[in-house]
């Protein structure tokens, strides 16, 4: 084969570097040297993200330690804030619907991995289902909202289509009590957000070498075997994305479902802690307390992600 | 038993094994997708039924074939102009976004320059921040900034909030294709924007196109920044305009239907159009 006399060695880190032209013009000539190019082309990106991510995050730190109405200059007051949310009933309250919504999470590891697993093995029909499985969390979730209080409401569709099937009797207020309305919720997160994850793991799935699986099979494994000695251990960065994914999502983005959905009600039973976030912002004008707020939910979700990570890393090490 | 029979008894054996138990899931698999299709029935039927027939039942067959429906909706509740926000809301944030995350990724991804590294750590680091969060100090800083109100606002924040992921993804990309292309570019005398725009750009289509994609949808349905920084009808867009078909008095629930489907159809359109991108462009990115 002809093989150039370079084929074996390493790539060279950083192919600008190599002076190609070390015979032909002068160094000096360039016109600036390529990392000050290398800081220009990454400006526009770094420059936003400072401004409306980076800043804004500096902000809320700092903030969480004020009183401040938004306007106003803000009043230094210690720890004060997060005093005040360890003893709120309604911050613990919203926390813990936040952590009712997390049951989602064991739900989104197993469920889409074995979906993803009958896909990828090609199962009659593998492509109309690679696109369906995706569909929902195509439409917006304000629409997914609307629809399901159109649907789950006293006089919705819901129990119309009850009524008239005979099943009156099993008409009731589904958004009413939270024993009905936070599993209801939950159903369409998970239903939302499924497609994603799906598909996670299957671009993990498609990264993994076929004769392993092909071994396996040939072998006489079943494919729930191959799927968990074979598959799931060439998995682990693409679950612990999964995992961390759904968690932050059940802490930190079920604000249009529940603004839709049921609008934190009846009373406070499917408050959230972002509804709060919302409410004591722009409510309440207690912007400091809002910051609070939020740090004690990004440090949460900080946390429970890395206790996951480990355990996870733990379990499959 | 002749050889052949042992033969065919294995082969079937194979082929029950590599499916047995998994009916059950790919007839879970098939429900899940019918239930995927089901609000876009529902948007349907609905928005072709008359307002007494919704009265009646709730769920039904379309009863009408007139437009009326989207009438109410695109004119009497301004759709059309929420419309219009939106798809200049999303079409400028999909381009700044492939302008800002192209430029960075090949920075990150083949110019070696100092502090390429912190750099790269500061824009990710904002990956595990969720930004509901920063919801108060955006609001703020945008006030501040006279940006309020403005498409500007929806724009700049959109692009940023997933610069993170989208710097990333391309970086990754960058990363993946072989030095050797620039080397080859450069012996013929390219310099470092030329490599760029000539070698490496037009490589990038699949990846630009899993950018679009992500970003068409992200930007079309974002809601709770649309609300806040939004407030009057001529900027609003569409997920924050269709609420107000929903917040009257009595609900026209046809026109509600209509309004969501207007809403849902274009990023449906756009979906299947990209629909083979996403797998492709995870497994170049985020998981490798």
């Amino acid at each position: 084969m002809g093989r150039t006399r370079w084929g074996n060695l390493p790539v060279p880190p950083d192919p600008f570097h190599r002076s190609v032209s070390r015979t032909s013009a002068p160094r000096r000539r360039r016109a600036a040297p390529h990392w000050i190019w290398g800081l220009a082309y990454a400006t526009p990106a770094v420059a936003l993200v400072g401004i409306f991510v980076g800043y804004p995050f500096g902000s809320i730190v700092y903030h969480a330690f004020t009183r401040w109405d938004g306007i106003a200059p803000a009043q230094w007051v210690g720890l004060h804030n997060f005093r005040v949310l360890w003893n709120d009933p309604l911050f613990l309250r919203s926390l813990r619907n936040n952590a009712l919504f997390a049951i989602s999470v064991p739900v989104q590891m197993v469920l889409p991995l074995l979906v993803a697993y009958v896909i990828h093995r090609r199962v009659p029909g593998w492509r109309l289902f690679r696109a369906t499985v995706f569909l929902p969390a195509v439409y917006a979730t304000v629409v997914i909202g609307i629809i399901c209080y159109t649907v789950f409401q006293l006089d919705g569709a819901l129990n119309s289509a009850l009524g008239g099937v005979g099943l009156g009797s099993l008409r009731h207020e589904w958004l009413a009590n939270a024993s009905t309305s936070i599993p209801l919720i939950l159903l369409v997160v998970i239903w939302t957000n499924f497609g994603y994850n799906v598909l996670l793991y299957l671009a993990g799935m498609s990264a993994i070498d076929p004769s392993l699986e092909e071994a396996a099979r040939i072998d006489g494994a079943g494919w729930l075997r191959v799927l968990r000695h074979v598959v799931v251990p060439d998995l682990r960065r693409v679950m612990e994305i999964v995992l961390v994914v759904n968690t932050i999502t059940a802490f930190a983005f079920m604000f249009t479902y529940i603004f839709t959905i049921t609008n934190g009600g009846p009373g406070y039973d499917t408050y959230v802690s972002e509804f709060y976030i919302y409410n004591q912002a722009f409510t309440n004008q207690n912007m400091g307390y809002a910051a609070a707020i939020g740090v004690m939910l990004v440090l949460i979700v900080l946390a429970i992600g890395l206790l996951q990570i480990r355990a996870l890393t733990r379990k499959e090490a | 038993m002749t050889s052949a029979s042992v033969a065919v008894e294995a082969g079937g054996r194979r082929l029950r094994r590599r499916f047995r138990g998994s009916w059950a899931l790919t007839a879970g698999l098939g429900l899940f997708s019918i239930s995927a299709i089901l609000p876009l029935l529902f948007m349907a039927a609905t928005a072709f039924r008359h307002e007494s027939d919704w009265d009646r039942s709730k769920i039904g067959l379309p009863t009408t074939a007139s437009f009326g429906a989207f009438e109410r909706a695109w004119t009497g509740a301004n759709i059309g102009i929420y419309f219009r926000n939106s798809a200049i809301v999303t079409l400028s944030t999909v381009a700044l976004t492939v302008i800002c995350s192209t430029l960075a990724g090949y920075s990150f991804g083949k110019i070696r320059w100092r502090l390429r590294g912190p750099v790269y750590l500061f824009v990710l680091a904002w990956l595990a921040i969720p930004p509901l969060l920063l919801m108060v100090p955006i609001y703020v800083e945008m006030v501040q900034l006279g940006l309020l109100d403005t498409y500007g606002s929806v724009i700049l924040l959109y692009t940023a909030l997933n610069l993170p992921f989208n710097v990333y993804l391309m970086s990754a990309f960058f990363r993946s294709l072989p030095d050797e292309l620039i080397e080859a570019a450069r012996l013929d005398g390219a310099g470092i924007h030329r490599v760029f725009l000539r070698v490496l750009l037009p490589l990038a289509k699949p990846a630009l196109a899993t950018l679009v994609i992500f970003n068409v949808l992200w930007a079309w349905n974002e809601f709770l920044f649309a609300l806040l920084l939004l407030q009057t009808d001529h900027v609003k867009t569409l997920t924050v305009g269709v609420l107000q078909l929903q917040s009257r008095f009595v609900t026209d629930y046809p026109a509600l239907m209509a309004g969501l489907l207007i809403t849902s159809l274009p990023v449906i359109g756009a979906y299947l159009i990209f629909q083979r991108h996403l797998v492709r462009g995870i497994v170049a990115g985020a998981v490798k």
